[in-house]
């Protein structure tokens, strides 16, 4: 598996350093945040000078039909602006072909040079068994139908943003995915819309099981390529379950998807600093956290061992000031590209999953460990949300007979 | 259902251009007689049509024997594969035979043994032959599918084995399901005991019925034809024990009754009679590519 950018407000030169230092593989660029013609000499611009790099553009059509969108940029996208402010009745057979048509000729004829693959528009839906999920549905279909008409087109991803709710009833999800496998696409970008985005807000163990199957499903079985969006700590988890790359941002809304990110802004304060660490599979803070391990000195227990580490060695509060948001960015892509290279490792699916079990076990030894050293952590750091996976794992084990 | 009851003079006479006629099969609605047409041996069907239940009260619906029989041939002239029994030179006509409506069409004549009489006879195939039926039967499926249709009715009794080179070919394709003609039938036909899950549960709105359901019933043959054994009458004294099991029960893999099975193959069967249609193949390519590593696995060892 491999991590991608997942592109917001604010990216300055994040990607591009990201990429240079191989802790990202690619980006999924959001119309949202970005100026049309900014993004798409980027786009271009990556698709040239990183080859290898997987570029991709979420049309981000979900927007189209919430109430009163703080859709930023993306009324400057046609298959966009000629469309928002949908309703129930907006999606007879006929509209779906328009908007569907206007969203992947845009990123076909207009994109093509630097995307590796087109994305489909869809729209958001609370339950698989909903009306909006068929919708959903009518949409991926009419993009493969479509896709398949055009001229030498990039491979397709049918996209899905669901929200986590939905995985509370096994035999919907399971429905929804034997009508899912009926499309012919390259595979899925998926996103989960979370009830809240807040930091180590872990989704509900049994649901986060069956997603972890519901992405087994669709990769492992079917062969799908599968990416999940605003992802996080959990990627090693998917990883394990099949699930082709994640991505992730550097601003909290990029790691968790919900409405808030298409909701006027609260304007808090700025976020206090962390450090990601891939042997706690969380985000200490900088001050007191990571400061009472380093007086512990047990600091070289919890460094990731990125080359940014140099920078908080000699005492995290002393370094903080040179923890700048790009690093703190790139730092966190690379805690989570090494959890994935150590599920990659393993080539069986079954080995995946009992690395991913040894992860957390030691994670969790560590924090007994430093909570012997009188090393307190706030709930937001964890390892609540260890045991949560834990269960989850558990889940998606019994689910896939693993 | 009734089985027409013709005379070999009968058929002279309604298909002059026909000559060494015999009766072949009898059963069902139909019976079936060979002869020689411009040289070739075929096979020519005979049906009765069955006094239609709304005819009377619009001309538009056919009996049920006429539209499968219409069914049939559209969908031989349609495909084109040499593991889809194929069209004969006398198309879909109808004739009055002293005083009996009869429907008729010929199609092509194979020389070889349904798969049923095989297991009776000779007993179960070895894993080469079972993963030659598997890319036979499956290029068959994908031949109907290729018009949004599904054979429905995939079982050892419609499957045979030609005797000059040990092709497998599907037969009978009279229940075969237009996913896009909803005027057809969407009630549960076929041989139950060959049924997939999604087959008999018709309330289901989501899981519509595609080559994934004949995928399923072709998993049950394999099964059968790899052990001698039905995957879902274990335990099962009537249709409805069975149909539960299909719904329900989890069969032993294959490779426990018979150990020299390939594990591949097993698995691959076992993954075909999936209760889900997203836990089979997504398509028939993926499930041929799967075969295919069973026979490198084969050759290599």
């Amino acid at each position: 598996m491999s991590i991608l950018a997942q592109c917001g407000y604010g990216r300055s030169e994040k990607i591009e350093h990201g990429l240079d230092e191989s802790v990202i593989q690619g980006v999924i660029m959001s119309p949202r945040d970005e100026r049309r013609d900014r993004l798409e000499l980027s786009i271009q611009d990556w698709g040239s000078r990183y080859p290898n790099a997987s570029v991709m553009f979420d049309p981000q059509f979900y927007a189209a039909n919430l109430n009163n969108p703080r859709d930023g940029h993306l009324s400057e996208f046609d298959y966009y602006n000629n469309n928002c402010g949908l309703g129930r009745t907006h999606f007879s057979g006929t509209r779906i072909q328009r908007y569907v048509k206007e969203c992947l000729d845009y990123q076909h004829q207009t994109l093509r040079n630097g995307i590796s693959y087109i994305i489909s528009p869809t729209i958001l839906f609370d339950g698989f068994r909903d009306s909006w999920s068929q919708i959903a549905l009518n949409m991926a279909t009419e993009s493969a139908d479509y896709h398949a008409t055009l001229s030498d087109p990039k491979p397709l991803l049918i996209s899905i943003v669901v929200s986590e709710t939905a995985f509370q009833t096994m035999d919907a999800v399971e429905e929804f995915l034997d009508a899912l496998t009926e499309i012919d696409a390259q595979g899925f970008y998926i996103i989960i819309r979370r009830n809240s985005a807040s930091v180590q807000n872990a989704m509900e163990s049994a649901p986060f099981g069956r997603f972890m199957y519901f992405c087994h499903v669709l990769t492992t079985i079917n062969e799908y390529d599968v990416i999940v969006g605003y992802s996080d700590w959990h990627s090693f988890l998917l990883e394990a379950a099949g699930v082709t790359r994640t991505a992730t941002g550097w601003y909290q809304n990029l790691r968790q998807f919900s409405l808030a990110r298409f909701q006027p802004s609260s304007r808090g304060g700025r976020p206090r600093k962390r450090y990601s660490s891939a042997l706690l599979l969380s985000c200490p803070l900088i001050n007191p956290e990571l400061q009472d391990i380093y007086m512990a000195n047990l600091l070289p227990r919890v460094l990731s061992g990125s080359g940014h580490d140099s920078i908080i060695q000699n005492g995290p509060t002393s370094g903080a000031t040179n923890w700048s948001d790009e690093v703190s960015c790139l730092a966190h892509w690379f805690s989570l590209d090494a959890l994935s290279q150590q599920i990659a490792a393993h080539s069986m699916q079954a080995e995946q999953v009992q690395a991913a079990e040894r992860l957390m076990q030691n994670a969790l030894t560590l924090y007994a460990q430093l909570g012997s050293q009188n090393v307190s952590f706030d709930p937001s750091t964890g390892p609540n949300h260890i045991r949560e996976w834990q269960e989850s794992l558990q889940e998606f084990r019994t689910l896939a007979g693993l | 259902m009734v089985t027409p009851q013709l005379t070999i003079e009968q058929v002279e006479r309604v298909i002059p251009q026909a000559s060494d006629i015999h009766e072949l099969d009898r059963g069902g609605q139909k019976v079936v007689f060979t002869g020689i047409i411009d040289g070739e041996k075929y096979a020519i069907k005979f049906m009765e049509p069955s006094p239609s239940q709304v005819a009377g009260q619009n001309s538009e619906f056919l009996d049920d024997v006429t539209s499968r029989a219409q069914r049939e041939v559209e969908t031989m002239q349609q495909c084109s594969t040499p593991y889809l029994v194929s069209m004969g030179p006398i198309g879909l006509g109808t004739a009055d035979v002293d005083g009996s409506p009869m429907i008729y069409f010929s199609e092509e004549f194979i020389d070889g043994l349904n798969l049923y009489s095989y297991l009776q006879n000779s007993g179960i195939l070895t894993p080469q032959e079972i993963v030659r039926l598997a890319l036979h039967i499956s290029e068959a499926i994908k031949a109907i599918w290729q018009f949004s249709k599904i054979h429905r009715d995939i079982k050892p009794g419609n499957i045979m084995r030609r005797n000059d080179n040990g092709d497998f070919v599907l037969l009978d394709m009279g229940l075969v399901f237009d996913l896009q003609d909803e005027s057809l039938s969407v009630c549960p036909v076929g041989t139950p005991l060959y049924f997939s899950p999604e087959q008999m549960d018709f309330n289901n709105r989501r899981t519509t019925m595609n080559f994934r359901s004949d995928l399923f019933s072709l998993g049950t043959v394999m099964y059968e034809m790899a052990t001698g054994k039905h995957p879902f009458t274990e335990s099962a004294t009537t249709t409805w024990d069975v149909l539960g099991n299909i719904a329900n029960a989890n069969p032993k893999p294959p490779i426990d009754i018979r150990p020299d099975l390939p594990l591949k193959l097993s698995e691959i069967i076992m993954r075909l009679l999936a209760k889900r249609p997203a836990l089979r193949y997504r398509s028939i390519d993926l499930f041929q590519r799967a075969l295919r590593g069973v026979e490198t696995e084969g050759s290599e060892t």
